[in-house]
């Protein structure tokens, strides 16, 4: 254009207001302003039990991790290049989330006898896509409670399904359940031997309710295996008994259990008091009547 | 004619460009109005919800302040309230030989029972008991005693003993005459002198919630009692109560006494064992009131008792909002 | 020997005089001031007392325990006098059985306005634990209240029927009332034999069931692990200290009613001497008693024990520990002792002594004790380690002082208050009885 009329250059100008940098930084802080998730995936066997794959979702806001809450999680199975999903699942208000496997049978290993699942997120308004996976192989514990020489013993074999072999130099964890966290007896490492097998003395004295004792065997958080865990019944605690004085008469027990002599006490000395304030009203009004 | 062809490619690039132009501008006005909108029904729209508060009045709050905050929703209560959880006697045990009046467990003990008065439930006290001995700090709870003086001297039954070991405090029954106060010898619990003022942080949280003496202060009731009530409500959902898991040093632990088991949030230990090696002993023992919290002496310390005047501040255990 | 129509004249109850209506003027203010203070607090709370989590009681709690203590004088003055055969009581038995029920009406209102949560009132009812302390308060009271509002109506019946004819004329609508009250009487000898009985029964009963209030008031401080209060002295302790405030109370009183209704020739000097050899005698017990919680303790020097001693001796609460001990205890007894100081005059000054140092007494003993709890006071405003009551606490207990002060001089107004039979019966009696002697 040879000559830019002044009519152009006021609307260009005019343009330029709105082409300045904040409109186009708006356009990116959109995009910017949807934070990272990341999706952990743990696998979990319970010998005898569920099959299931713990998800946790976190991201870091003002350089701190938080639990993200309510995200849609989409769990497949890769196999051969391929996602089968296998279900949906939403975490929950601390950012976890459960999603039971059915059985092994539901899902294809590869070729290396690897199941390998994924998780992943499509992401929302506030929070950009992400996935996770978790790969392991089926490994398997037996474990039983024995009695030899009058001393209690946990013994648990370690073996890989698959391969039917036995696996030997991990280290297993023996727990007895209890309320909040599992309490610990043996060593701190108790690595099986080449026959994948150990042997823990169960120490005597640990106390459960009618003297159950649920003692697990864990496999915890192996890389290849996932964590696995066998529970053993195991009737060889110490019952306990209660002490608790609820259901005695006390001095600090509700009403209904009020100690006797209190009660006797007292009652006598309201009856024997408000029956001659009665007798006296009577005799108020036998004195108008005579 | 090569002069009109020129005019009219001139005046077709202008309107080209000022089409172009126009196109970029209105594509970028409607993406920062649609942003705008979008943004402003994030922070602060003006954009309203009605919720009600505790006592019943309707009161407006901008929909960007609701936020889930995760806390017990209601249980299927399968024991009675008044009775407890089978099988459970719950004990404490804090370690004096760690803690360095850090307050973590004041601060969150004051957040999630939404204590807004000027005493905590939970009290780190600087005790020297002589001049020549030392001074260390020492955290105090409700004791939850098995003999408990404060539930003989109520006239209502507004405090109780649970079969679990837990002493509760029925809000809705207590008739304020300060009885179990003054029969405590622990000084442990406080009373509500005025209205709470608890609307702004609890409103939200008691959407859901049905009164319970097992979350003492949601709410706390004007002219009653409060006190520390060791987190039943954490316990149900097979968590530690808040003070244990706040604690930096992990000098709380918890747990049932008759698993012999208690929990500091990483370690578990056997109860007997514990107190066994650290000498664990009871506050004030000799009243007989037969507390459910065991001390360990401050021996073999981790920590410098001077660490901990940073934080200590004789008359203020509550931050308030500003 | 006075004849029946003067004793008529001087003993029935007479119009109030300006200073009479000024004075109910007065009570009248202080009380509506603190009614509006009261509603002040239901509104808002007990935030408008200075009570606070370490001085969890305060005057509203010792005012409480000042008025059971008050209240006990009935039990004294009427019924231990009687069973004990001495007769000079008479003249002012009226006045202290209108003290009592004025004292324990009170102390039930009292204790209701400390209660912070009132509307749950009825919980004390339908929740009641018989193993509390304040339970037993919550059937003492009621039950005391009782019998000492029937030890004041019983008497009074045949002085009903006197007064029913006296105003027949002058004032029938309160003929009309007074006929009411005395149920018919007659003086029949069948009504004479229920209404002896009945008093008889009534004074021996409200002998044990004060003993039983005080010593349960006692209890509420002594079940608990305070030191202070965890003595085992406390409740004869209290029952001794209400002898005093309730014989302090019945010397004003008497002296008031006496000079303002001219009844210089039914209490003269001889009483008063006698009432006042009864004060002294029961603040040398009660000196006895305070030796045993104050001084004794000292001995063995218990930390917690010599702290709280110190506090009273020296510290914080010196300044009314001793103005108690010394002007309230001390002084009234040397005063109380020689013949001179037993005149009415002294007497009054001496009962006012004891009468508020009484009141400051309970003061003494339930708050510096609320001062020393086990654990140290931290993490709590400064304002809480002090404690003086709030212009509230003042308004409201000097209502309840006031309206107690009110329902005396009511009563004192409508009431013979020298039963007019009675002193009837024993000139009479004094009459035959010369006869007969000479």
């Amino acid at each position: 254009m040879k000559k830019l009329g002044t009519f152009h250059i006021v609307f260009l100008l005019f343009l330029g207001n709105f082409l300045a940098p904040g409109g186009f930084t708006d356009l990116y802080a959109q995009d910017a302003k949807k934070n990272s998730v990341r999706l952990k995936a743990d696998y979990v066997k319970i010998m005898g039990g569920e099959i299931y794959v713990n998800i946790r979702a976190t991201s870091k806001i003002d350089n701190q991790n938080i639990d993200v809450p309510n995200l849609e999680i989409n769990v497949y199975n890769e196999y051969e290049d391929e996602e089968i999903p296998l279900g949906k699942t939403i975490t929950d208000s601390r950012g976890k989330s459960k999603f039971v496997i059915g059985g092994l049978q539901a899902i294809k290993p590869d070729s290396t006898n690897t199941y390998n699942l994924g998780v992943s997120f499509e992401g929302n308004n506030d929070f950009k896509r992400a996935s996770g996976s978790v790969s392991f192989k089926n490994a398997d514990i037996k474990a039983e409670l024995i009695t030899k020489d009058s001393v209690n013993y946990i013994a648990a074999t370690l073996s890989d399904t698959f391969a039917d072999s036995l696996l030997a130099e991990k280290s297993l964890v023996i727990q007895v359940q209890r309320l909040f966290s599992p309490l610990k007896i043996g060593e701190e490492f108790n690595f099986t031997d080449e026959n994948g097998a150990i042997l823990v003395a169960i120490e005597d004295g640990i106390p459960g309710i009618d003297g159950n004792l649920n003692i697990e065997v864990v496999l915890d958080d192996s890389d290849d295996y996932g964590t696995v865990k066998a529970i053993v019944n195991a009737p060889i605690g110490k019952p306990i008994v209660e002490e608790s004085s609820f259901d005695q008469r006390t001095l600090w027990s509700p009403r209904n259990k009020t100690p006797f002599f209190i009660l006797l006490f007292t009652g006598g000395l309201i009856f024997g008091t408000w029956g001659v304030i009665i007798y006296l009203f009577t005799n108020l009004v036998r004195l108008t009547k005579s | 004619m090569g002069d009109h062809t020129k005019k009219e490619r001139r005046k077709f690039l202008d309107n080209g460009l000022k089409l172009g132009i126009a196109a970029a501008i209105g594509g970028l006005g409607i993406s920062k109005i649609t942003s705008k909108l979008n943004a402003n029904t994030e922070h602060n729209s003006g954009e309203k919800m009605e919720l009600m508060t505790v006592d019943g009045t309707l009161i407006e709050v901008d929909s960007s302040e609701v936020m889930e905050v995760q806390h017990a929703e209601d249980h299927d209560q399968k024991y009675n309230v008044r009775e407890g959880m089978p099988n459970r006697k719950f004990v404490m045990v804090i370690d004096l030989a760690k803690c360095k009046n850090a307050l973590k467990c004041q601060q969150s003990c004051n957040k999630h029972h939404y204590i807004t008065g000027d005493n905590a439930w939970l009290k780190v006290y600087k005790m020297q008991e002589e001049k020549d001995t030392a001074p260390y700090w020492m955290p105090t709870t409700c004791m939850h005693c098995d003999q408990p003086a404060c539930v003989t001297v109520c006239p209502v039954d507004a405090t109780f003993k649970r079969k679990d070991g837990l002493v509760l405090i029925d809000n809705e029954r207590c008739i304020g005459c300060r009885f179990c106060m003054a029969a405590c010898p622990y000084s442990t619990r406080v009373f509500n002198w005025s209205e709470p003022n608890q609307e702004f942080t609890l409103n939200m949280d008691m959407v859901n919630h049905q009164y319970s003496p097992e979350h003492s202060g949601m709410p706390s009731v004007k002219g009653t009692v409060d006190k520390c009530d060791f987190c039943p409500h954490q316990v149900q959902k097979n968590e530690l109560p808040h003070c244990v898991t706040a604690c930096p040093n992990g000098v709380f632990y918890f747990g049932d006494k008759y698993e012999d088991t208690v929990n500091n949030g990483e370690e578990t230990v056997r109860l007997s064992k514990l107190l066994e090696e650290k000498a664990g002993y009871r506050l004030m023992d000799s009243l007989g009131t037969e507390p459910s919290v065991y001390y360990l002496p401050p021996v073999d310390r981790l920590v410098d008792f001077e660490d901990g005047l940073e934080e200590y501040n004789e008359f203020k255990s509550v931050d308030k909002p500003e | 020997m006075i004849n029946y129509d003067v004793l008529l004249k001087d003993l029935a109850p007479k119009k109030f005089s300006k200073r009479g209506m000024t004075w109910v003027i007065f009570l009248v203010i202080i009380i509506v001031a603190g009614i509006i203070a009261y509603i002040d607090q239901l509104r808002q709370g007990q935030v408008v007392t200075n009570m606070r989590d370490y001085v969890l009681w305060g005057i509203y709690i010792s005012n409480f325990v000042f008025f059971v203590a008050t209240s006990f004088v009935g039990s004294v003055a009427v019924a231990i006098l009687r069973l004990t055969k001495n007769p000079w009581r008479t003249p002012f038995v009226r006045i202290a059985e209108i003290i009592t029920v004025a004292a324990i009406v009170m102390a039930g209102i009292t204790i209701v306005i400390d209660m912070a949560r009132p509307d749950r009132l009825l919980n004390l009812f339908i929740h009641a634990r018989l193993q509390s302390p304040i339970t037993w308060d919550v059937i003492i009271i009621p039950t005391y209240m009782v019998i000492s509002m029937l030890l004041l109506y019983f008497p009074l019946i045949p002085d009903f029927a006197i007064l029913k004819k006296h105003f027949e004329k002058t004032k029938p609508k309160w003929s009309k009332w007074y006929g009411k009250l005395s149920l018919k009487w007659t003086g029949s000898a069948a009504q004479k034999a229920i209404h002896a009985k009945s008093i008889a029964i009534i004074s021996i009963m409200i002998i044990p069931v004060g003993l039983l209030l005080q010593t349960i008031d006692a209890w509420l401080f002594s079940t608990t692990y305070r030191v202070g209060w965890d003595s085992t002295n406390f409740a004869p302790y209290f029952i001794s200290g209400a002898f005093v405030a309730g014989i302090g109370s019945l010397v004003v009183v008497i002296y008031v009613v006496r000079k303002a209704k001219k009844l210089e020739a039914y209490i003269t000097d001889f009483h008063f001497d006698k009432l006042g050899k009864l004060l002294v005698l029961a603040c040398l017990i009660y000196l006895y008693f305070n030796i045993n919680e104050y001084v004794i303790p000292l001995f063995n020097s218990k930390k917690a024990d010599s702290e709280h001693l110190k506090t009273l001796f020296s510290g914080d609460y010196s300044i009314p520990f001793w103005i108690v001990t010394i002007g309230g205890l001390v002084i009234p007894i040397l005063v109380l002792l020689f013949k001179k100081g037993r005149k009415p005059f002294p007497m009054l000054i001496a009962g006012i002594m004891v009468v508020i140092g009484a009141w400051w007494k309970r003061y003494i003993i339930v708050t510096p004790t609320l001062m020393h709890p086990f654990l140290p006071i931290q993490g709590v405003p400064e304002s809480w380690h002090s404690y003086f009551p709030s212009l509230h606490e003042w308004l409201i207990t000097s209502a309840t002082l006031a309206m107690a002060l009110l329902i005396i001089t009511l009563l004192v107004r409508y009431l013979p208050i020298i039963p007019i039979q009675r002193t009837m019966d024993e000139q009479e009696m004094f009459k035959t009885e010369n006869i007969a002697e000479l």
